[in-house]
């Protein structure tokens, strides 16, 4: 008795703070998807709306795209940051010359707050000034991402890849570091080729590691805002206008809170299943194979 | 006085599950029967019918999923 009295007074500090900075402010923003609420409204109260604001939500033909771009930008962003953060990891696991040189440089984009990230690379893509579209004309390429929807999304693609990948790096290279050497020897000894160490040793015992790096990317990549909004504003037209960077432009210039957190609901709903699809595919498939 | 949990088992979902896992499927069922019934079908029969259905849903996942 005695000690699950200590168990839940040291628990307590942490269930705290959990309660007020993650569940009421989760559990309001559900409450507020119910209500309309324009503060510059003649009373600026909340006003009882039901589902109206999500009967609302799935009609919306620029909700819907946001989202669907959203996913399409997350799919292509968590793809190539898992493989390249997959490849450096094991290329750091090697010994070179410059090991940690390369490591620390390598995880410099890490410690660069997104908004600073947004505004960089902003600098590098205006074209007349900066280095990106001034070297890209020299072997032909017309580049403006202020005027061509493809080249703006593959920009913010490539940012986001340029930003998160040392984070899965950095991540998986702690998992292969932790991993027993005595498997690897023994298939070595065995005669299995790289691929085959790979496909059947590393991936199998990195799974937990590989499942977590994968879902923080796929959460941060969904709700991306600050780094987009910086770059490119959403823009051309709606070419990079992700789910967060629609729900701040309905928000904030609009003040429809309630409208604005039943889409914020609905993005952690799609996220929330998208994760969970995703776990209950890669756990069936092991079971599977094993 | 510790709580032992019950283990996962196999219903007619096509996975072993615990209470947890099927009350979190009730839940995104019970949501996307909604959002799916307020876009394709509210014209005809009124909401009200979609939530009296996924809480049968939900509860039949509950015990037997």
């Amino acid at each position: 008795m005695r000690s699950n009295r200590t168990a839940w007074g040291l628990l307590a500090p942490t269930l705290l703070v959990l309660g007020f900075a993650g569940l009421l402010p989760f559990f309001y923003v559900v409450y507020v998807g119910f209500f309309d609420w324009n503060v510059f409204s003649k009373t600026g109260d909340l006003v009882w709306a039901g589902a109206n604001n999500y009967r609302r939500l799935v009609f919306d033909t620029e909700f819907l795209a946001a989202l669907k771009r959203g996913i399409v930008f997350t799919l292509w962003t968590v793809t190539l940051e898992m493989v390249l953060g997959m490849a450096l990891a094991q290329l750091l696991m090697r010994e070179f010359k410059g090991k940690s040189f390369f490591r620390a440089v390598h995880a410099l984009p890490l410690t660069v707050a997104p908004i600073a990230v947004g505004a960089t690379w902003r600098l590098m893509t205006i074209p007349g000034l900066g280095p990106l579209p001034y070297y890209l004309r020299r072997i032909g390429i017309d580049y403006n991402i202020g005027r061509y929807a493809g080249q703006a999304f593959a920009t913010t693609v490539l940012m986001d890849v340029w930003h998160w990948t040392p984070f899965v790096t950095l991540t998986l290279l702690a998992g292969l570091t932790a991993l027993p050497r005595e498997p690897f020897e023994q298939a070595m000894v065995d005669g299995a080729n790289r691929w085959q160490i790979l496909r059947h040793l590393t991936l199998p015992m990195l799974r937990p590691v590989i499942l977590t790096a994968l879902f923080l990317r796929i959460m941060d990549a969904l709700r991306i805002v600050d780094e987009v909004w910086m770059l490119t504003g959403g823009g051309p037209g709606t070419a990079t206008r992700y789910v967060g960077i629609h729900v701040w432009r309905v928000v904030f210039p609009k003040t429809d809170y309630g409208y604005g957190s039943a889409m914020s609901v609905l993005l952690l709903y799609f996220t929330i299943v998208l994760c969970w699809l995703l776990l209950t595919a890669i756990t069936q498939a092991r079971r599977e194979t094993d | 006085m510790t709580r032992t949990q019950k283990p996962p088992r196999r219903g007619f979902l096509p996975m072993e599950t615990n209470l947890f896992d099927r009350i979190f499927i009730g839940v995104v069922l019970f949501v996307a029967i909604h959002l799916l019934w307020m876009r394709f079908v509210e014209q005809y029969i009124p909401l009200t019918v979609a939530t009296i259905l996924s809480v049968v849903l939900m509860y039949v996942i509950a015990k037997w999923g």
